[in-house]
């Protein structure tokens, strides 16, 4: 389990990589990663291309990211997820709420 | 040296064989050109010297028999003759002869030119031996190489091909071909593509593609992203080659969606993303030095990330495509390259290869081209799922008290174990979440007491977590009981966890504001069925293993 984040050398996209469990064990991490969004309103791009874990924690822990974020990202896209995650995403409507692919 | 001598005259035969054998040379002798043929074949000789007027067969007409049976190596004919004509010396010459000796024998001439003929067929002996070396050299070579073929073939076929995406040409300058492109279909649906150029062309740089496409596939096979792919390619490639050489490479995974791709660029000429009509919408310009050139702690694996728009397209290609010259010096360049595929008349990549050659006109293909055409479309892929479960049905219970839910978080090792069994490793994150929801269920509201509503907000979430800690810390009393089950003829896993408290708190499900309540909601859409007994702290739930 663990997480990585990086923000692009010109400020547009700021990625958050999240690998194996994605739960609640990340709450504390996962919340100071996106406090380091920076002022450049960049897109958000979560990476789950490595989580082979999730449950409704990370589901919680996604929408208060949404909900603190607000207008200083300028959308949040949810990408490389595995087939089983991205249907917990769909069933949750995450669809709905993010840009998942 | 073997000498034939072929004269009608006895006293002839015997002066020269007399001369001859006085030479250390082994003498044969026949009386005619039709005795001289047979002889020729039992004796073998080195060189003949040869009377023009015999009955049965003369000098001029078996000169160039004897000269055919000996096409290999060069056989001195000398005419012993006592014409001297200028016509008949002429003749001699004509009909394959190499010298003259004229009657009466000098003994001292006739020892200088058979050491001077005997040279040129030492020489040509050797010349001969040489050619059959390098005839054997070059066969066996080409047998190696059509071997190495053979294994090139079977380790760089693209066993996975998606036309409706991925179009590619390689058109390599010799046998062996220095490019690469392979593909590889990745986990989440999407496709990894990889475009190499090692340096230098030929088999010396086809070399590198062996190991490349090995790690290529086993790497996409784990679901890597092309940057650690890239990492793992740069330290191999490192190890493996010599200084000089290395790969110029991009690796990229197009998104099952089609609308997104991350790529690794590492020294190719610029790619391109062009949209639908041909436009160019970003450059992919290289951002790394080519892979094997720098050591493991100073490879920088970032990687771009770019959206697209459905039917977008993107081009890569190798140097040898843009740097193909004509006879005039000019390169084919990038700006025509471009031209070609944004043109209306574009419909497959053969045609560009074709308008290089062309505009290289009759000089030899000096490089090797490559060019991959990838379409940003939703890709076809459908994961590959195990159809093949255990036999043997299992049963497996566990009881966790205070102190060993304090100390352990035992969701991840159940989802292991259950792993274990064959065919239930392809459902590791359903049975991940289900395990996860109920325990941490059983745990947070059963065992510690702890209060969903607590989570509405941002920061009473992170309270909530923090609270749960704290309590866990402090447990005295408490416990979990897990029984897991598997059943082998409708493939399913069925476990039912007990906790001490007094009851689960119900929470409406289908508020969608409500995140708590979303647990119950998923292991309902995720299970065959879920129970709850009535107070609340036994939950059993049966997940299906058929792939539906």
């Amino acid at each position: 389990m663990s997480l990585n984040k990086a923000l692009s050398p010109d400020g547009k996209l700021f990625t958050i990589e999240i690998k194996g469990k994605f739960d609640f064990n990340l709450v504390q991490s996962f919340r100071s990663a996106y406090a380091d969004v920076g002022s450049s309103t960049p897109k958000v791009i979560i990476d789950l291309r490595e989580t082979e874990y999730m449950d409704s924690s990370a589901l919680g822990m996604l929408l208060n990211m949404k909900k603190s974020l607000g207008d200083s990202v300028s959308g949040i896209h949810i990408t490389n997820c595995r087939p089983q995650i991205k249907k917990i995403l769909q069933i949750s409507r995450f669809d709905k709420k993010f840009d998942i692919d | 040296m073997k000498i034939l001598v072929v004269d009608d005259q006895e006293l002839n035969r015997n002066l020269l064989r007399f001369m001859l054998e006085q030479e250390q040379h082994q003498v044969a002798l026949a009386v005619d050109g039709e005795e001289a043929l047979t002889v020729f074949d039992e004796f073998a000789p080195d060189l003949v010297l040869l009377d023009v007027v015999m009955p049965k067969m003369d000098g001029f007409e078996v000169a160039p028999l004897l000269k055919a049976k000996s096409a290999e190596v060069y056989l001195p004919i000398i005419f012993i003759t006592a014409l001297d004509d200028k016509s008949s010396l002429e003749k001699c010459l004509q009909v394959g002869g190499d010298d003259f000796l004229n009657k009466p024998f000098d003994k001292v001439i006739l020892s200088a030119k058979i050491k001077a003929h005997a040279r040129t067929r030492e020489l040509s002996k050797k010349t001969y031996k040489q050619n059959r070396e390098l005839a054997y050299y070059q066969l066996h070579t080409e047998r190696e190489h059509e071997l190495v073929e053979h294994i090139f073939d079977n380790a760089l076929e693209n066993r996975f091909l998606l036309p409706e995406l991925i179009e590619f040409n390689l058109s390599p300058a010799s046998m062996f071909n220095g490019d690469l492109f392979l593909m590889a279909p990745s986990c989440t649906g999407g496709v990894y593509v990889l475009m190499g150029d090692f340096t230098g062309h030929g088999l010396a740089a086809a070399m590198g593609a062996l190991p490349a496409s090995k790690i290529f596939y086993s790497m996409t096979q784990k679901g890597l992203s092309v940057g650690d792919i890239a990492a793992e390619l740069n330290h191999t490639l490192y190890d493996l080659l010599p200084g000089n050489m290395f790969c110029a490479a991009t690796i990229l995974e197009l998104n099952s969606s089609g609308r997104s791709f991350s790529a690794w660029l590492g020294g190719l000429p610029d790619g391109f993303l062009l949209s639908k009509d041909g436009k160019i919408k970003q450059k992919l310009t290289s951002r790394h030095m080519a892979l094997g050139i720098l050591d493991e702690y100073e490879f920088e694996r970032d990687t771009v990330y770019v959206e697209t728009d459905l039917n977008d397209k993107i081009i890569l290609y190798t140097d040898g495509v843009i740097e193909a010259e004509n006879n005039r010096g000019e390169f084919f360049g990038e700006e025509r390259l471009l031209r070609k595929v944004s043109a209306p008349s574009f419909t497959e990549l053969g045609s560009i290869v074709e308008s290089v050659k062309r505009f290289t006109g009759k000089q030899d293909q000096q490089d090797d081209l490559s060019l991959a055409l990838i379409k940003c479309l939703p890709s076809p892929i459908k994961p590959k799922l195990s159809d093949e479960y255990m036999s043997t049905p299992l049963n497996v219970s566990m009881a966790l008290d205070a102190e060993r839910l304090k100390s352990t978080d035992p969701v991840l090792d159940v989802v292991e174990m259950i792993c274990a069994i064959k065919g239930c490793s392809d459902h590791r994150s359903n049975l991940f979440l289900l395990i996860s929801e109920t325990f941490n269920n059983a745990l947070e509201h059963g065992v510690l007491g702890l209060e969903s509503s607590l989570k509405d907000s941002d920061d009473g979430f992170c309270q909530y977590y923090e609270l749960r800690a704290e309590r866990l810390a402090d447990l005295t009393d408490g416990e979990i009981k897990l029984d897991i089950s598997y059943t082998p003829d409708t493939p399913k896993i069925s476990f039912t966890i007990a906790d001490s408290g007094s009851g689960f708190i119900k929470t409406d499900a289908h508020d969608d504001s409500n995140f708590h309540g979303r647990g119950l909601s998923l292991i309902k859409e995720i299970a065959e069925s879920v129970n709850l007994n009535e107070c609340g702290n036994k939950i059993t739930v049966t997940y299906s293993l058929i792939h539906s």
